[in-house]
């Protein structure tokens, strides 16, 4: 009688640790992504004051394969983001990424940054189409967009036209934002002009 | 007789078109999905576990994706595509079906639309045709019926086409968009219903260096698209139009990756009139049959992607290739003839090989990244090592940018040399097709006098400006030559030849790696200098004869002289055309006879065809715009034409779709060409992390967990409490 119930109670037991641990595992991943973020962008500033010494393309972390190529204000200053050069997802995971192959930020032509809708790039749910985005670039020049159109577009069938004549910000994240689902096809798509 | 013999005669074509060439058009994604497996047993297997927890929590999300809101939008003309396109109802198949004999192909496509829907749909297929080919048909098949089309001005063909739709009925409506693009609308398919477009054109073939050849495009290249966008649209692309490609909404189909649909069927009947030593597809394994000198040719597998362009090539036997061949059809009271003449191969003169300048020119836009990149490079990388110590070279690449690798052209030392191959093989494709500045920079940088300059162009040609940039080489080009290397499965192969045409050298196309050294081979061999010049053709009879083209172009070698000519008056016994130039070995000439009565159907519409071609480069070159456009109505609605100016339209005549149904207009896409990366044309990159769903399910596992746990404190509080 006391045996098989003895080895239930450890089934049962492993079971619902081994569930807690998973539980707590899984939990702890998803607190660590937004805080990577929130901690990347803090190493991020500062290799940006560097870049603003005089060393080109400094690396935000030693065995960093990206740098920084433009600071973004937004809100009013509540958004201070780094942005970072490419974008794969190892560097989305620090800083919302610049697509190099899109213009510069400043530059004539569009440039594309895209960012995490769940971490960096949460703040364009809550951008209209008029309000302002500050660009600084690593030589102290500062740009100021404005937004001119937001847009929800299926990525499998839209796309961002590349070569502008004028100098216009792309900002692409994932749409819906309050999904659970990554990977779905869509992408909320803010676009700015320059004014000066 | 079964000629499985010709089939593995393919492995001896020069260079080696291999019949194992299988585009893996599904390796990509598969590793893809291979990756994300890997992915998924060694980061998250927990959430396959948890596949049942999230049952509840995931549905409430999809439907969130699909719930677009149209306050949460502010522009809303890409909302409302989306909406309508989320998911595509008309699916669509081609049956390619052509007919070769003397030079000309006739060409059936027929596109069989499938409404899967619920709706009524319009479907609307934007797809690439052959750049010379001359379309003269149009069926509408709805069921045992056919509706023939007819061919209108563009505005009245369009104007029938929209009343007929809004009317509910079926409607067809076939137009141009570039000479080698073409749009079929076809409204009102009824939900479960298939309609089937048959469009039928004529070609004249390729002869070069002793190989025929057809090639019949699949596919489009996304195009890239310069300028400022414009408002207001006039078609449903992906691109706004924009200051610089008016039309460009007309010309950017949608893109898919993948498609259960978008497949082909291909036969083609070959009269070739004498022995051959080969017939071979160069990037399909086809399986061909003959019966003396007439072969049958159709593809040896099921269920082939419309994902890069068909290519067939035959060679006569050794003797037996033809070297002159007149082929006359009487239109009118008007003969029409199509001549060609091969000159003699007589090498080019040594002591007038003058030494060179070439400036390559490679594309490395978003367009050319992967199996593109990978045949230009190999192409660039033969030519520098068939360079002479005499010459002088550079290399320029443009995407977004253009550099070059060195200031200007630089003497093709050994050292030189070797430091071009390296920075050819790190050379990375990314960014727009920008190609002005390139062309622009590799033509007007002051030229050496000593030096004869040829420009080595490389690129697939995915420009939406072809005619601004033909117009640039020919302003520019001074005594230099431009020949075009056009790359990758899917080439905008009418870009390619109107830039050697401007740039008065020839065009290679190069669709897949085997193919490099074969193509580059003979490119070179024309490098050497053209072999005819100067050439004249005498027609029979005084004057009042018209000849596309109306001045022959240098001949480089293997080129044969190709024309088309309207005769004023008909042909009489013993009537000879006569064809003289320029070669290395003196003059050269020769005498055809052209035989009355023999009628070969076809060569109107072919001449017609170059003859509103020789219309629109004169247009680009400056011509009355208003003169062109009437002189190419004229001859399109002569012959039965789609132009630039002129539809195939077909209407039938009872209503179908009940008054008050609504129609929703839908875009076949197109399937991404072979070895193309999406992301590197349309760059968008995944942005969510798993982190909202990774901390739901951790709380619910934390729960689960907790919940288990009281509930066995619980049962053995009872367990103890019972005994006592």
């Amino acid at each position: 009688m006391q045996k098989p119930n003895r080895r239930n109670r450890f089934v049962r037991t492993a079971i619902v640790s081994s569930v807690l641990c998973l539980g707590f595992w899984q939990f702890g991943e998803g607190a660590y992504i937004p805080a990577k973020a929130w901690a990347a962008q803090e190493l991020l500033q500062r290799a940006w004051h560097k870049a603003g010494k005089g060393i080109s393309r400094p690396a935000p972390w030693p065995w960093a394969d990206t740098w920084p190529v433009a600071r973004l204000k937004a809100k009013g200053g509540d958004v201070e983001l780094v942005v970072l050069a490419g974008g794969s997802g190892r560097t989305l995971a620090f800083g919302p990424g610049h697509l190099d192959v899109s213009a510069l930020p400043g530059e004539a032509g569009n440039s594309v940054i895209a960012g995490h809708r769940d971490t960096h790039f949460q703040f364009l749910k809550y951008m209209q189409v008029g309000e302002s985005i500050q660009v600084e670039i690593p030589d102290g020049r500062q740009h100021l967009y404005q937004v001119t159109d937001i847009d929800v577009v299926d990525s499998r069938r839209g796309s961002i036209v590349l070569d502008t004549d004028d100098a216009m910000l792309t900002l692409v994240t994932c749409y819906p934002f309050d999904t659970l689902e990554a990977g779905g096809p869509m992408r909320y798509v803010v676009t700015a002009r320059k004014i000066f | 007789m079964q000629q499985r013999e010709a089939n593995r005669q393919r492995d001896r074509v020069p260079g080696g078109v291999s019949r194992d060439w299988h585009p893996p058009a599904a390796d990509t994604c598969g590793d893809r999905i291979r990756d994300a497996w890997r992915r998924a047993r060694l980061r998250q297997w927990p959430l396959l576990l948890c596949v049942l927890f999230c049952l509840p929590v995931a549905t409430p999300s999809a439907a969130a994706e699909e719930d677009v809101r149209p306050e949460q939008v502010q522009s809303g003309s890409l909302l409302l595509r989306m909406k309508s396109g989320y998911v595509i109802a008309t699916r669509m198949n081609t049956d390619i079906e052509a007919d070769v004999s003397g030079l000309a192909a006739r060409v059936r496509v027929r596109q069989v639309f499938r409404n899967d829907g619920s709706e009524w749909v319009e479907g609307v297929y934007v797809f690439p045709l052959p750049d010379s080919a001359a379309v003269d048909r149009l069926r509408m098949e709805i069921g045992e019926r056919i509706i023939e089309g007819e061919i209108r001005e563009k505005e009245a063909a369009k104007k029938a086409y929209t009343e007929a739709k809004e009317a509910g009925k079926k409607a067809s409506l076939v137009e141009q968009q570039r000479a080698n693009m073409i749009t079929t609308s076809v409204a009102n398919i009824a939900p479960g219903e298939s309609v089937t477009i048959e469009i039928a054109y004529l070609e004249t073939l390729k002869y070069d260096g002793g190989n025929f050849s057809l090639r019949f495009p699949l596919t489009l290249t996304p195009r890239f698209i310069p300028g400022t966008p414009l408002p207001g649209r006039k078609g449903s692309g992906w691109s706004a139009d924009t200051s610089e490609v008016h039309d460009a909404s007309l010309i950017t189909p949608p893109v898919v990756t993948r498609s259960g649909d978008h497949r082909v069927t291909f036969v083609a009947n070959l009269d070739a009139g004498v022995p051959l030593r080969y017939v071979a597809s160069r990037y399909h394994p086809v399986d061909v049959t003959n019966d003396a000198n007439r072969y049958r040719i159709s593809l040896s597998e099921r269920d082939v992607p419309m994902d890069h362009d068909l290519e067939l090539t035959w060679k006569p036997a050794t003797g037996s290739a033809p070297k002159a061949s007149v082929f006359v059809e009487t239109v009118g009271g008007e003969p029409h003839v199509l001549l060609m003449v091969l000159p003699p191969d007589v090498g080019a003169d040594a002591a007038a090989v003058m030494p060179r300048e070439l400036v390559f020119v490679i594309d490395t836009s978003g367009s050319m990244h992967g199996t593109s990149l990978e045949q230009a490079k190999r192409a660039l990388t033969l030519a520098l090592d068939g360079l002479r110590p005499t010459d002088h070279f550079n290399v320029i690449q443009f995407n977004s940018v253009t550099s070059t690798l060195f200031p200007s052209s630089a003497a093709a030392s050994p050292r030189n040399v070797s430091v071009a191959k390296s920075y050819v093989a790190s050379l990375k494709a990314n960014g727009g097709t920008v190609m002005r500045p390139a062309l622009e920079r590799a033509l007007k940088t002051p030229a050496y006098e000593s030096h004869l300059r040829q420009v080595i162009f490389i690129t697939d040609g995915s420009v939406g400006n072809e005619d601004d940039l033909a117009r640039l080489i020919e302003a520019n080009l001074g005594s230099a030559r431009l020949f075009t290397v056009g790359i990758g499965s899917a080439p905008n192969g009418w870009f390619m030849r109107k830039a050697a045409e401007a740039g008065r050298g020839t065009f290679t196309t190069i669709s897949a790696l085997h193919e490099v050294n074969e193509k580059m081979g003979r490119l070179f061999h024309k490098l050497e200098a053209p072999q005819v010049t100067d050439i004249d053709v005498d027609w029979p009879g005084a004057g009042g004869v018209e000849p596309y083209p109306a001045k022959v172009p240098d001949l480089y070698a293997g080129e044969p002289v190709f024309v088309r000519a309207r005769l004023s008056q008909p042909a009489r016994p013993g009537d000879v055309v006569r064809v003289r130039g320029d070669s290395a070995a003196g003059t050269w000439s020769s005498e055809l006879r052209i035989a009355a009565g023999e009628n070969a159907p076809g060569i109107g519409a072919l001449w017609a065809r170059a003859r509103i071609e020789a219309l629109q480069d004169d247009a680009r070159r400056g011509a009355d715009a208003d003169a062109t456009r009437k002189a190419i109505i004229d001859t399109a609605l002569a012959h039965h034409l789609v132009s630039k100016y002129t539809s195939l339209v077909a209407v039938d005549k009872t209503p179908v779709r009940p008054a008050g149904t609504h129609l929703s207009k839908e875009q076949v896409p197109n399937l991404l060409p072979y070895g193309q990366s999406h992301r590197a044309i349309f760059g968008f990159p995944a942005t969510a992390t798993p982190a909202p769903l990774q901390r739901l399910i951790g709380l619910l596992l934390i729960a689960a967990g907790l919940a288990a746990i009281a509930v066995a404190r619980r049962r053995a509080r009872h367990a103890e409490a019972e005994p006592a």
